[in-house]
C-alpha cells in the first residue's frame, strides 16, 4: 500500500458515557484483528496507567494501529483512538476527535442513552464526524436493545436502525462493527507533497528518547532526521523516530497522508511540546496551523503542598512533567502558615483532581497534602475593584467585601421518570434553579438546571448516585457568574487559625458544614498527647466545637529477653504513620482531613 | 515530682571499670548473660512470649538444656564471656525445671561467665517449692523474680494463672527468708481490677520484704488467648486512661515506701536495682541464649561468635554493632550440641544508628542520658540534629534537663513511644537486617 494512498485507512475514537464499556470493545478489536493474541490479553490494554486499570476507568487517550482483513478481501489500517467518558474528561474527547474521520458511539444496552452519551454525540457531530453507533452488553439478561436504538434516535436524532448490536464481554458483534466502520467511516484526505501539517493531540515524557508526541499527518509526511518546526511553540526539533503502536511502539520508516503515529523529538524539556499544535517542515513551512484545541478551562482549584517542605521544586518539576500530557493543568505557587509552600492547582474537575494528585504520589513518590477543593469566586470590592480568588485564603476582610459572585453550572441530569422527585429535591438541597425538563423517551427524563460548581463539587454526584439507585447520570458545562451570600468558615486546631482549613460557604449552609466538620475531624484525627479542641468560626464567632481527646497513656511493649529489635519495629511503623501526618503546631493532622470537608454527610 | 527517680546503682564492669559510651561499641566480651527457658507448665492468657506448655517428664527439657549447656561452653571458649558479670535465667517458667537440671544450668554458667555479680532466675509461685530454692541457692543464684502478677484471685484466674494470692504470698516469704534478693512482676490494667484492688496488691507485696518490684500494664497482643477473646473491642479495664492512673498509683504507693523507680517498670530499694535490667537500657554488650533469645554485641564479640557459629552472615564493614535473635524452634534446638548449626536472624547497626538507640533505650532509665552519651551522640549524629529532637521533646514535656543530663518526665514515661521514637528517628536509616539459610 502505498503512503499515498488513504483509501484503506480509517481513523476513529471510541467514545461513550462512563462504564459503557468502550476499553473492552477496544481490546476485542485488538484481539480479533490479531494484534494482540488472546494468551497475552490483559483486560484494559489501552489503559496503560495503574490507575486506569485499579478504577476501570479511561484518562488519557491512547491511539493504536490494527490492521483489519475485511470481507471485501482487502486489509484496511485502523488507527483507533481510545477515549476517557468521565465529563472532567471532555476536553481530552474534544482531542481525540479533532484527529478522526469517524466515531463509534457506544450506548449501553441496559442503562440506554446517559448524560455523556449525548455531550459526546454532540462533540462527534460538531466535529463532523461519521457516527457509527454501537450497543453494547446485549449479552446481558437485561439488554434492551430495541429500547435504546430508539432511545439514540429520539435522543441524539442520529439514524440507529442499522446501529450495531455487540458484546464487548463475549465477543459478538465485533466483526460486524468492523465492517460497519469500513464502510460508514470516509478515509481520510490530504496532499503528501504538500508542506507538512501534522497534529500533535497526545505527548508523554520518557526520561531516555525525551518527549514524545502522537500526532496525526493531515498533509505531508514525516521521517526521521527531518528538521520539523512546532508553530504555536516557535521552535524546532530533528525528528529521532517515528512509529506507531501496534500496541507495543513499532519504529516505522515514514508517517504518511491520513496516519496516526508517535514522533520521537528527542526534546528534554517537558514544556517545549504543546498538544494541540501544528507541526511542519522548518524548511517548507505551511502557511495555515491546523485550528487546534479550544483551551480547557479549569473549574475546580485545591492547593497541594508536600508534607516535607524539601520535596516542594520535586512537585514543580512533577507538575511540569504532567503537564506534557495533561495541557489542562495550571498552578501557581501558593503559601500556607499551616502547611509551607505549596501550589494552587486548576483541575477540569474533581475525578481529574484525584487523579493527578495519585500520579503525583506514585509516579514521582511524593507525599502531598490536598487542600478542600474551592472554585474562581469573582469578590468586587467595596473599592469597586474586581479579585478573582481561587482560596479562601486569599478572601479580603468581610469589611472591604462588596458582594461575591461565583461560578453556576447549567446541569443537565438524564434519569428514569420515577427518580425525577429525587433529583429535584437534590437540585433544590444544593442551591440550584430548575431550568427544563424533557422526556427523551418513556423511560428517560432529561432536567436541566443552573446550580452553582462549589455545590457540584462537594458530594452532589455522590448524592445523586445514592438517590437515585445510580441510574442518574450528569453531565454538565459552564453558565455564567452570580451573586450569593457568602462567608469564610475558618477552622481552629487547638486555639490556632489553620488557613489550610478554612472554607468558602453559603451564609445558609454555614451552620450546618462546621458542625459536621468539626465532627468529621474529630474522626480523622487521631487522639495524641494533649486534648485537641477542633473550633468552627466565621470572622471571631465560634460558631461549632468538638475535642479530640488526649491519650493519657501509650503503648509500652515489655521488652522480653532484650528484644530491642522488636520495639524499634513497633516505632518505625509508629513513624511510617507520621510521615503521612502533617505537624501544626502541636497537632499531628492526617492528610485526609484537609479534604474532610467532602466527607461531611458520609457515615 | 515526688517520686522522680534518683540515680540507682550504677553498673560497673567486673574490672572495676565504668565502661564509656565510644568504649561500650568494642570488646569481644559481653556484659550480661541471658539464657532463655522456653517451657511452661500452662500458657497464661496473656502471653505471646517464646514459650510452650510442656508436659512436666517430657524428655524434650533435659535435651534442651544439654544443647544449651553446650552453647554456653561455645560461647566461653571463643571469650563473649570473660567480662560479663550480671546473668539472667528467664522464660518461659525456668522453676519448673526439674532441680537437677536447672542445678546444672545454673552451675554452667557460672563455670562459663566466672566473674559474675548477679545471677537472677525467673520463677512461678506454683513451681518455686522449697526443693527449687535450695537448688538455686546451692547453685548460686543471687536474685529470682517471681510472676506474681496480682494478689486477687479471681483476677490471677482471669489471667490463666496457676497461683492463687496465698500461695504467691506463701512462696515469694520464702525466697525472701532464703536470703534471696526478691523481685516481683505486677500488672495492671487486667481484667476486674480496680484502683483500691490495685493498691491492695501493691501494699501486700511491699508487706513481704521484696527489695524489688517490676510493674507493667497488661498488654493485649494479637494471637493470644486474650486477644481473641477480646476481639477488635478496646475494653474499659484496658483503656489508656486506665493504664496511666494505675501507673501513677503504684508510683505514689511504691515511692511512698521507700522504692525508687529507676528505669519505667522497675522500683527497688536502695541498692537491690537490677544490674541485668539496667544493661539492657545502657547500651551495654549482652549475649542470649536459647529459643527466641536476642543478643546485642560489638563487632568485635560478634567476630568472636562467628568462630563457632560460622553461618552467621558477614558483617558489614560499617556495622558496629549487631543484634541478633536465635531463631531456631526448641526441638530443633535442643538437637544442637553447638552453636554451628543453629539459626538466628541479624540485624546490623551503623555507629549512628547505635548511637540513636542508645539514646532511645537511656530514656527508659530515670537517670536518662548522661553527658557522656549525650557527647558521644553529638559527634556521631550531629549536634543540631540531636539539640533539635530534644527541643520537640522538651516542649511536650517528655524530657528535660538535670546537671547536664537528659531525663525522662513522668509525661515522657507514659508517652513512651513518642519519646523513644523521637530519638530513634535520629538514626541515619533502617538496620539491615539478615537471616542465616
Amino acid at each position: 500500500m502505498s503512503t499515498y494512498d488513504t483509501s484503506h485507512i480509517r481513523n476513529f475514537s471510541i467514545v461513550a458515557h462512563i462504564d459503557h464499556g468502550k476499553s473492552t470493545i477496544s481490546d476485542r478489536i485488538l484481539e480479533l484483528t490479531h494484534t494482540v493474541e488472546e494468551r497475552d490479553m490483559e483486560s484494559q490494554l489501552l489503559d496503560t496507567m495503574d490507575i486506569e486499570r485499579e478504577r476501570g476507568i479511561t484518562i488519557k487517550s491512547n491511539a493504536v494501529r490494527v490492521a483489519y482483513d475485511a470481507d471485501d478481501g482487502e486489509t484496511y489500517q485502523f488507527n483507533l483512538i481510545d477515549t476517557p467518558g468521565h465529563v472532567d474528561f471532555t476536553y481530552e474527547v474534544s482531542r481525540s476527535l479533532a484527529a478522526c474521520e469517524g466515531a463509534v458511539l457506544v450506548v449501553d444496552a441496559t442503562q440506554g442513552v446517559e448524560a455523556q452519551t449525548v455531550s459526546n454525540a454532540l462533540l462527534a457531530m460538531n466535529a463532523n464526524l461519521d457516527i457509527v453507533p454501537a450497543i453494547n452488553k446485549i449479552d446481558l439478561p437485561s439488554a434492551e436493545p430495541e429500547r435504546v436504538r430508539e432511545e439514540i434516535e429520539e435522543a441524539l436524532a442520529i439514524p440507529a436502525e442499522d446501529a450495531v448490536c455487540v458484546s464487548g464481554k463475549t465477543g459478538e458483534g465485533i466483526h460486524d462493527l468492523l465492517e460497519s466502520i469500513v464502510f460508514l467511516v470516509r478515509a481520510p484526505q490530504g496532499d503528501g507533497d504538500a508542506p507538512l501539517k501534522a497534529l500533535i493531540l497526545d505527548s508523554y515524557f520518557d526520561a531516555y528518547r525525551g518527549v514524545v508526541a502522537t500526532v496525526r499527518v493531515f498533509d505531508g509526511r514525516i521521517r526521521p532526521g527531518e528538521t520539523l518546526y512546532m508553530m504555536q511553540a516557535g521552535s524546532s526539533f530533528l525528528v529521532d523516530d517515528v512509529g506507531v503502536k501496534r500496541p507495543l511502539e513499532t519504529p516505522l520508516p515514514e508517517l504518511g497522508v491520513g496516519e496516526v503515529g508517535y514522533v520521537v523529538t528527542g526534546l528534554k524539556d517537558p514544556g517545549a511540546v504543546h498538544v494541540g499544535d501544528t507541526l511542519t517542515y522548518d524548511a517548507n513551512r505551511t502557511d495555515e496551523p491546523l485550528p487546534g484545541y479550544r483551551e480547557a478551562k479549569p473549574m475546580v482549584f485545591t492547593g497541594l503542598f508536600p508534607i516535607d517542605n524539601k520535596e516542594y521544586e520535586n512537585l514543580r518539576d512533577a507538575l511540569e512533567k504532567l503537564r506534557v500530557n495533561d495541557p489542562s493543568l495550571t498552578w501557581s505557587p501558593e503559601t500556607s502558615v499551616a502547611l509551607g509552600f505549596g501550589f494552587r492547582v486548576g483541575f477540569l474537575g474533581l475525578l481529574h483532581m484525584e487523579v493527578v494528585k495519585e500520579r503525583l504520589e506514585r509516579e514521582f513518590d511524593l507525599d502531598l497534602i490536598g487542600t478542600s477543593p474551592s472554585v474562581d469566586y469573582h469578590v468586587y470590592t467595596t473599592s469597586g475593584e474586581m479579585l478573582d480568588i481561587k482560596s479562601p485564603q486569599d478572601l479580603p476582610r468581610p469589611e472591604q467585601i462588596d458582594r461575591i459572585e461565583e461560578p453556576y453550572l447549567k446541569a443537565s441530569v438524564i434519569v428514569p421518570p420515577e427518580y425525577m422527585g429525587a433529583v429535584i429535591q437534590l437540585v433544590i438541597e444544593h442551591r440550584g434553579i430548575q431550568d427544563n425538563m424533557v422526556y427523551l423517551s418513556e423511560n428517560s427524563v432529561e432536567v436541566t438546571f443552573y446550580i452553582p460548581l462549589a455545590e457540584l463539587i462537594l458530594d452532589f454526584f455522590d448524592q445523586l448516585k445514592s438517590r437515585t439507585k445510580g441510574y442518574a447520570s450528569l453531565d454538565y458545562e459552564f453558565a455564567d457568574y452570580r451573586a450569593s451570600d457568602l462567608v469564610k468558615l475558618d477552622i481552629l486546631l487547638a486555639g490556632e487559625e489553620v488557613d489550610a482549613l478554612s472554607f468558602i460557604v453559603h451564609k445558609d449552609k454555614a451552620y450546618t458544614l462546621a458542625r459536621g466538620l468539626c465532627d468529621k475531624l474529630k474522626e480523622i484525627i487521631p487522639r495524641q498527647q494533649f486534648e485537641v479542641p477542633i473550633q468552627g468560626a466565621i470572622g471571631n464567632k465560634i460558631i461549632s466545637r468538638s475535642t479530640v481527646k488526649a491519650v493519657r497513656k501509650d503503648v509500652l511493649a515489655k521488652c522480653y529477653g532484650g528484644d530491642i529489635s522488636r520495639k524499634r519495629k513497633l516505632l518505625e511503623k509508629q513513624k511510617e504513620g507520621k510521615k503521612r501526618m502533617k505537624s501544626i503546631g502541636t497537632v499531628d493532622v492526617p492528610q485526609e482531613a484537609f479534604l474532610a470537608v467532602l466527607k461531611v454527610g458520609d457515615e | 515530682m515526688s517520686g522522680m527517680p534518683s540515680s540507682a546503682d550504677v553498673p560497673i564492669r567486673c574490672d572495676g571499670h565504668e565502661a564509656s559510651w565510644p568504649e561500650r561499641l568494642h570488646g569481644t566480651s559481653v556484659e550480661a548473660l541471658y539464657v532463655h527457658v522456653p517451657f511452661c507448665v500452662r500458657k497464661c492468657a496473656y502471653c505471646d512470649f517464646s514459650s510452650w506448655a510442656t508436659p512436666r517428664d517430657d524428655a524434650l527439657m533435659e535435651r534442651y538444656l544439654d544443647a544449651l549447656c553446650a552453647h554456653l561452653g561455645d560461647a566461653c571458649d571463643a571469650g563473649l564471656l570473660t567480662q560479663c558479670w550480671t546473668a539472667y535465667v528467664g522464660g518461659g517458667t525456668p522453676s519448673m525445671l526439674a532441680p537437677s537440671d536447672l542445678g546444672r544450668l545454673v552451675r554452667t554458667m557460672r563455670a562459663a561467665a566466672p566473674h559474675l555479680r548477679e545471677l537472677t532466675c525467673e520463677a512461678n509461685p506454683d513451681s518455686l517449692t522449697d526443693e527449687v530454692l535450695r537448688t538455686l541457692v546451692k547453685s548460686g543464684v543471687t536474685r529470682v523474680s517471681i510472676g506474681v502478677q496480682s494478689l486477687q484471685d479471681d483476677e490471677l484466674v482471669a489471667l490463666g494463672r496457676l497461683h492463687d494470692a496465698r500461695q504467691a504470698e506463701e512462696r515469694v516469704a520464702a525466697a525472701v527468708a532464703c536470703g534471696l534478693d526478691v523481685s516481683v512482676d505486677l500488672m495492671c490494667a487486667t481484667p476486674l481490677q480496680t484502683d483500691e484492688r490495685w493498691l491492695d496488691t501493691l501494699r501486700r507485696a511491699c508487706a513481704l520484704g521484696v527489695g524489688h518490684v517490676s510493674v507493667y500494664p497488661l498488654q493485649i497482643e494479637e494471637g493470644t488467648a486474650l486477644g481473641r477473646e477480646v476481639g477488635d473491642a478496646d475494653p474499659d479495664w484496658n483503656d489508656s486512661e486506665v493504664q496511666a492512673h494505675r501507673m501513677e498509683l503504684a508510683e505514689e504507693l511504691l515511692t511512698g515506701k521507700g522504692y525508687a523507680r529507676y528505669e519505667v517498670a522497675s522500683y527497688a530499694l536502695p541498692g537491690k536495682a537490677c544490674a541485668h535490667n539496667q544493661a539492657y537500657w545502657s547500651g551495654r554488650p549482652y549475649l542470649g541464649l536459647g529459643t527466641g533469645a536476642s543478643s546485642m554485641l560489638t563487632a568485635e564479640a560478634y567476630e568472636a561468635l562467628r568462630g563457632p557459629w560460622p553461618r552467621l552472615p558477614k558483617r558489614r564493614e560499617d556495622a558496629a554493632r549487631v543484634r541478633l535473635t536465635v531463631t531456631s524452634p526448641r526441638d530443633a534446638l535442643a538437637c544442637n550440641h553447638s552453636l554451628a548449626s543453629l539459626d538466628a536472624e541479624v540485624e546490623l547497626l551503623t555507629a549512628n544508628q547505635a548511637a540513636a538507640e542508645d539514646l532511645m533505650l537511656s530514656m527508659r532509665m530515670a537517670r536518662g542520658a548522661d553527658p557522656g552519651l549525650l557527647q558521644h551522640a553529638r559527634q556521631l549524629l550531629g549536634e543540631e540534629t540531636l539539640d533539635d529532637a530534644v527541643c520537640w521533646c522538651q516542649a511536650r514535656g517528655l524530657a528535660h534537663w538535670e546537671d547536664g543530663r537528659l531525663v525522662p518526665t513522668h509525661e515522657g514515661w507514659l508517652m513512651g513511644n513518642e519519646l523513644y521514637g523521637a530519638l530513634w528517628d535520629l538514626a541515619e536509616g533502617t538496620p539491615i537486617t539478615i537471616e542465616t539459610s
